[in-house]
C-alpha cells in the first residue's frame, strides 16, 4: 500500500515542475528568477563600483525630476510653472529613467532605508532594466525556439562583460537596451497574437523606449518593415478593395507612443516642437569626445568602420559569438529555404503547397532588429566615444540567436549520443550548459569593476585589449579603487587630491557614502595637489606629463590595476 | 583469369571502400561536431585562466631593476615595452632610472645603448633596427640590450641651459626689450585641455609670458621634454639666448605645440629663428598638425666654437600656442 501512495505523491509534486509545451505562467517565473537572481548579483557588486562622470548628473537630474513629481501631487499646478526649471537640467536626454532613479532614491534609500548607499537607490532602476532584458530574452527565445534556447541566450546575454559593467549604473544605455528588446517582442506578440491588446500595448512600450534614450529613434526602421512584410496580404487585399490597411502595432506606435513620451517629459510640456527639434539636433549634431582604438586617438570624423566589429570580437565572450553564429546560420538556412521554395511556388504552382510564415516572420524582424541597432556605427560620422554601450540594444538579439544555436548543438548532441536518455541525458545537457557558459561566467566575474577594460581571451584578456591600444575605461570611474587601494590607507591626512577625470559630484557623492576618506580635498589644479590621479586613457596622457612636471616625479607611488594592466596611476609630490 | 580477378577485386574493393571510410568519417565529423562547442566554451575557460594568472609579480620587475641599475650608464637608455607598461616601468624602476630624459626622449639617435625592459614578449618601435646584444630574463620581465648601428653625438643640449647661468630669456615689443626673471613659484598646471605645465622654476616675462622646461604630448601622446615658450602673439617676439653653446656641423631639433591645439589645426603658425651673432642659421615654422616634428640647421660654419645661440619665438596669434622645442648641436 506505501508503494503506490509514494509514487502517486512524487509524480504530483513532480508535476507541479513539469513545463508543459505551452509557454506560461512557469515561464513568466523561470524568467522573472532568472532576472531577480541578476538583479540581486548587481546589487551585490554595486559598492564597489564608484562614479562615472555621467551618472552623478543623472542622480541630481533623477532627484530633481522627481521632486518636481512629487510637488505636483502635493501642490497641484503650482508645479507646473516650475516644471521648466525642473526639466531644464540635462534636457537632452528623456526622464523616464531619470524619473525612477530620482524615484528610487527618494523611496528605498530615503523613506524606507532599503538601500545603506543613495547611490545604490538610484542605480536600482537600472539594474531592474537588466532583469528585464533577461526576463524578455528567455521568453522570446522560449517562445521562438524552446525553453532551452531561451534560457541560454538569457544567460549569454547576463554573461557579458560590458553589459554586466552598464548594468550597474544608473545610466540609459542597459535600460534602452531591455526597452528595445521588450519593445520588439511586444510587437512581435501584437502581430503573433493579431490581439488588439498586444498592439496597445506596443505603442505604450514604444512611448516608453522613446522616453528612455534616443536610440528609440531607430526601431521603426526595424518595427515597420516587418510589420508591413507580416501584413502584407492584408494590405494589398485592403488596397483592392480601395481601402488602406496598416498593422494595428504600427498604428499604436505612432500614436501612443509620442502620446506616452510627451505625457512622462513635462519639459515638452512648452515650446514643444521647437524642444523636440533642440533635441533631435543636439544629437544629430553632438560633440566628439576621445577614444582610443588600435592605438590611435580618435575625437572626430571620420570614425573607423572597424569599430563595432573589432569591438564586439573583443568584449563579448568568444563562445556566445560561435553561438550566435550558429544560430544565425541556421535560422539563414531557414529562411533561404523559405524563400527557395516560395520562388518554386510562384514559377510552378502546387495546389495546398504555399509557403507559410514562420510565427510572424520572427527572424526576420530579429534580424532587422539587430540591424537596426548597429548599422549606424559603421557611417564615417557616428561618434564612437561610448564604445559599446551605443549599440547595447544590438545584444539580446545577438543572444537570442546564441541560445538558437545552443539549442541546435544540443540537438546535435543527442542526435550523436542515441544513448544517452532519462539522467544522463539531463546530466549530459547540464554540462553542455555548463561548458559555454562557464568562460563568460568567469570573464564576467572577473571584470568587476573594471568593466570597461576587460577584454576577452581571444584578444588575450585585459592585458590583450591593452596591447592592441583599445580604450580601458572612460568617465572616470575607478577613482574610487585608488581611494580603496591607497588614498583610505595611505594619504596623508587632510592631503589634496587632482582628481583628473573623476568630477566633483562624484567625489562628494564618494565621501558622502564613505568610498573615500572624508578628509581628504578634492582639486583640480595638479599643480596644487600633494596627491594626483590619473585614470588611464590615451589622450590622458597629456594629463599624465602635466603631473610628471608639477609635482616634480614621473614615478607613481601606486599603480591600480586589472592583470597587470595599468587603470589609475597615483602620484605624491616627494 | 583467377588471379587477375582476385588483383583487380583486391584494387577496386579498397577504393570503393575508401570513399565509403571518407563518407563515413565525414559523417562521423559531422555527427560529433557539436563538441566543437563545448571544446571552444572550455577553451575560452583555459585561457582566460592563464592570462589572468600570467601577470608578471613585483618581484620580477625587482629583479630587472637590480640588472639595469648595475649595467645601464647615465647615458644609455631605459625604455619600457609595451607602451601600456610604461607607468609600471617608471613606478617599479623610480625616477633614478626611469627619468624623465629618458622618458620624455625627443628620440632615440643620441643612445648608443639602450637597455629595453619588456613583459609579454613586447617591443619598442622606436628601437626598430638596433642591434641586439644580450638578453636576460627575470621570470616574466626580459631586459633586452640593444645597440645602436648609428649613434648621433650630441655636443650640447640647449635644454639643458634653462637656468639663469646659462640662459637670458627676454621678451620683444616693437624695438623694446624686457628681460624676463628667473624665479621660482608654484608650478602652472591644470587638467586636461589646459595644456602643458609651467614647472616651479621658470622665466617669468612681462606681461604674464613664462619659459620653462616641460614635458609635452604629441599627436600620439608620446611625451617629449623641451623648451616650453607659450606663444605671446601679435608682433611681440619671446627671445631665448643660450650662453657658450658648443657648436657642431648642425643645430638639431624638435618643435611642436599643445596636442589639443596641434589637432585642432585652427591656429596660427609659430615660427621660430635660430641666429649666431649676425648670422641668421634659419626660421622654422611650425603648422597645426606638424606635430612633434624635427628640423635641422647648419652650423658648419661655426663648427668647434663656443657662441651664444639666440633663438626668437613669434606667432601672429596667441591663442592657445602653446609651443615647446627642443635643440642640440651636433
Amino acid at each position: 500500500m506505501n508503494e503506490p501512495l509514494a509514487t502517486s505523491w512524487r509524480s504530483r509534486v513532480l508535476g507541479v515542475f513539469a513545463l508543459p509545451d505551452r509557454i506560461g505562467w512557469r515561464d513568466h517565473v523561470i524568467g522573472a528568477t532568472l532576472a531577480g537572481a541578476y538583479v540581486a548579483w548587481l546589487v551585490a557588486t554595486a559598492r564597489v563600483l564608484g562614479f562615472p562622470r555621467d551618472e552623478g548628473v543623472y542622480f541630481r537630474a533623477g532627484a530633481t525630476y522627481f521632486n518636481w513629481w512629487r510637488t505636483l501631487i502635493e501642490r497641484g499646478g503650482d508645479a507646473l510653472r516650475l516644471a521648466d526649471g525642473a526639466f531644464s537640467d540635462n534636457h537632452e536626454h528623456p526622464v523616464l529613467m531619470k524619473t525612477l532613479f530620482g524615484a528610487s532614491g527618494y523611496f528605498l534609500h530615503q523613506k524606507w532605508h532599503v538601500f545603506a548607499d543613495a547611490t545604490t537607490a538610484f542605480r536600482f532602476p537600472a539594474m531592474c532594466t537588466a532583469g528585464i532584458a533577461l526576463f524578455t530574452t528567455y521568453l522570446f527565445g522560449a517562445r521562438l525556439w524552446g525553453r532551452r534556447a531561451g534560457l541560454v541566450a538569457a544567460l549569454l546575454l547576463g554573461l557579458m562583460p560590458r553589459v554586466f559593467f552598464h548594468a550597474h549604473l544608473a545610466c540609459f544605455d542597459v535600460p534602452i537596451m531591455a526597452m528595445w528588446i521588450w519593445c520588439v517582442y511586444v510587437n512581435w506578440r501584437a502581430l503573433d497574437t493579431g490581439k488588439l491588446r498586444w498592439a496597445i500595448f506596443a505603442g505604450i512600450v514604444y512611448g516608453l523606449t522613446l522616453a528612455t534614450k534616443h536610440n528609440a529613434w531607430l526601431l521603426p526602421f526595424a518595427l515597420t518593415p516587418h510589420a508591413l512584410f507580416v501584413h502584407r496580404r492584408a494590405t494589398l487585399a485592403a488596397l483592392k478593395r480601395g481601402r488602406i490597411s496598416l498593422p494595428a502595432n504600427l498604428v499604436s506606435m505612432a500614436l501612443l507612443g509620442p502620446l506616452v513620451l510627451y505625457a512622462v517629459w513635462p519639459y515638452l510640456w512648452h515650446d514643444t516642437i521647437a524642444r523636440l527639434e533642440w533635441w533631435v539636433d543636439f544629437h544629430m549634431h553632438h560633440e566628439y569626445y576621445n577614444i582610443e582604438f588600435l592605438g590611435k586617438n580618435y575625437f572626430g570624423p571620420p570614425s573607423p568602420k572597424s569599430y563595432l566589429p573589432v569591438m564586439v570580437l573583443a568584449t563579448v565572450p568568444s563562445v556566445t559569438l560561435l553561438l550566435f553564429g550558429v544560430g544565425a546560420y541556421a535560422r539563414g538556412a531557414v529562411a533561404v529555404g523559405r524563400l527557395r521554395a516560395w520562388v518554386r511556388a510562384r514559377s510552378a504552382p502546387v495546389p495546398g503547397a504555399a509557403t507559410t510564415d514562420s510565427r510572424a516572420e520572427a527572424d526576420l524582424l530579429l534580424a532587422l532588429s539587430l540591424l537596426a541597432a548597429i548599422t549606424l556605427f559603421f557611417f564615417p560620422r557616428t561618434p564612437i566615444f561610448g564604445g559599446t554601450k551605443h549599440w547595447l540594444p544590438a545584444y539580446p538579439v545577438l543572444a537570442l540567436f546564441a541560445g538558437c544555436g545552443f539549442d541546435r548543438v544540443a540537438a546535435a548532441m543527442q542526435t550523436a549520443l542515441p544513448s544517452l536518455a532519462g539522467a544522463r541525458l539531463q546530466a549530459a545537457q547540464a554540462a553542455l550548459v555548463a561548458s559555454v557558459i562557464a568562460a563568460p561566467l568567469a570573464v564576467t566575474a572577473h571584470s568587476h569593476p573594471f568593466g570597461l577594460s576587460a577584454y576577452v581571451p581571444l584578444v588575450g584578456g585585459t592585458a590583450g585589449g591593452a596591447d592592441l591600444g583599445l580604450n580601458r575605461q572612460f568617465w572616470g570611474y575607478t577613482t574610487q579603487d585608488a581611494a580603496a587601494q591607497y588614498l583610505n590607507p595611505k594619504a596623508p591626512n587632510g592631503a589634496s587630491v587632482f582628481l583628473d577625470d573623476t568630477t566633483w559630484d562624484a567625489w562628494n557623492r564618494m565621501q558622502e557614502e564613505k568610498r573615500v576618506r572624508r578628509d581628504l580635498r578634492a582639486s583640480g589644479n595638479p599643480g596644487d595637489a600633494q596627491i594626483a590621479l590619473v585614470q588611464h586613457e590615451l589622450h590622458m596622457n597629456e594629463v599624465d606629463y602635466t603631473i610628471w612636471v608639477a609635482l616634480g616625479t614621473d614615478a607613481p607611488a601606486y599603480i591600480v590595476r586589472q592583470d597587470g594592466v595599468p587603470i589609475v596611476s597615483v602620484y605624491r609630490r616627494p | 583469369m583467377p588471379v587477375t580477378r582476385a588483383k583487380t577485386a583486391c584494387k577496386l574493393r579498397p577504393a570503393v571502400s575508401g570513399d565509403e571510410q571518407k563518407r563515413a568519417a565525414a559523417k562521423a565529423w559531422q555527427r560529433y561536431a557539436f563538441a566543437a562547442i563545448p571544446a571552444a566554451g572550455l577553451l575560452e575557460l583555459g585561457a582566460h585562466v592563464v592570462q589572468t594568472h600570467s601577470v608578471a609579480p613585483d618581484a620580477d620587475w625587482k629583479a630587472a631593476r637590480e640588472f639595469v641599475a648595475t649595467h645601464a650608464a647615465p647615458e644609455d637608455l631605459v625604455a619600457f615595452a609595451p607602451r601600456w607598461a610604461d607607468p609600471v616601468g617608471r613606478q617599479e624602476f623610480g625616477p633614478q632610472i626611469a627619468t624623465v630624459e629618458r622618458e620624455a626622449r625627443a628620440d632615440t639617435t643620441r643612445f648608443a645603448r639602450a637597455y629595453e625592459v619588456s613583459i609579454r614578449g613586447a617591443h619598442a618601435p622606436d628601437l626598430d633596427g638596433w642591434h641586439r646584444e644580450d638578453a636576460a630574463r627575470f621570470g616574466g620581465v626580459t631586459v633586452t640590450t640593444l645597440t645602436n648601428p648609428s649613434p648621433v653625438h650630441v655636443i650640447d643640449d640647449l635644454v639643458s641651459h634653462v637656468d639663469p647661468q646659462r640662459m637670458r630669456v627676454s621678451r620683444v615689443d616693437g624695438g623694446h626689450e624686457s628681460e624676463c626673471t628667473f624665479a621660482h613659484g608654484p608650478p602652472l598646471a591644470g587638467g586636461l585641455g589646459s595644456g602643458p605645465a609651467m614647472p616651479p622654476d621658470r622665466f617669468v616675462c612681462p606681461g604674464g609670458s613664462n619659459v620653462g622646461t616641460s614635458v609635452v604630448a604629441d599627436l600620439d601622446y608620446y611625451p617629449h621634454r623641451c623648451i616650453y615658450t607659450p606663444g605671446v602673439g601679435g608682433d611681440s617676439t619671446l627671445r631665448l639666448r643660450f650662453l657658450d653653446v658648443v657648436l657642431g656641423s648642425s643645430l638639431h631639433g624638435h618643435h611642436a605645440l599643445y596636442v589639443e591645439a596641434e589637432r585642432m589645426k585652427t591656429g596660427a603658425p609659430v615660427t621660430i629663428t635660430f641666429r649666431i651673432g649676425d648670422t641668421t642659421l634659419g626660421t622654422i615654422f611650425h603648422r597645426d598638425g606638424d606635430g612633434w616634428r624635427a628640423f635641422e640647421l647648419d652650423t658648419s660654419a661655426f663648427a668647434g666654437q663656443r657662441a651664444e645661440v639666440v633663438a626668437d619665438i613669434v606667432s601672429p596669434g596667441g591663442q592657445r600656442r602653446a609651443y615647446c622645442f627642443e635643440a642640440n648641436t651636433q
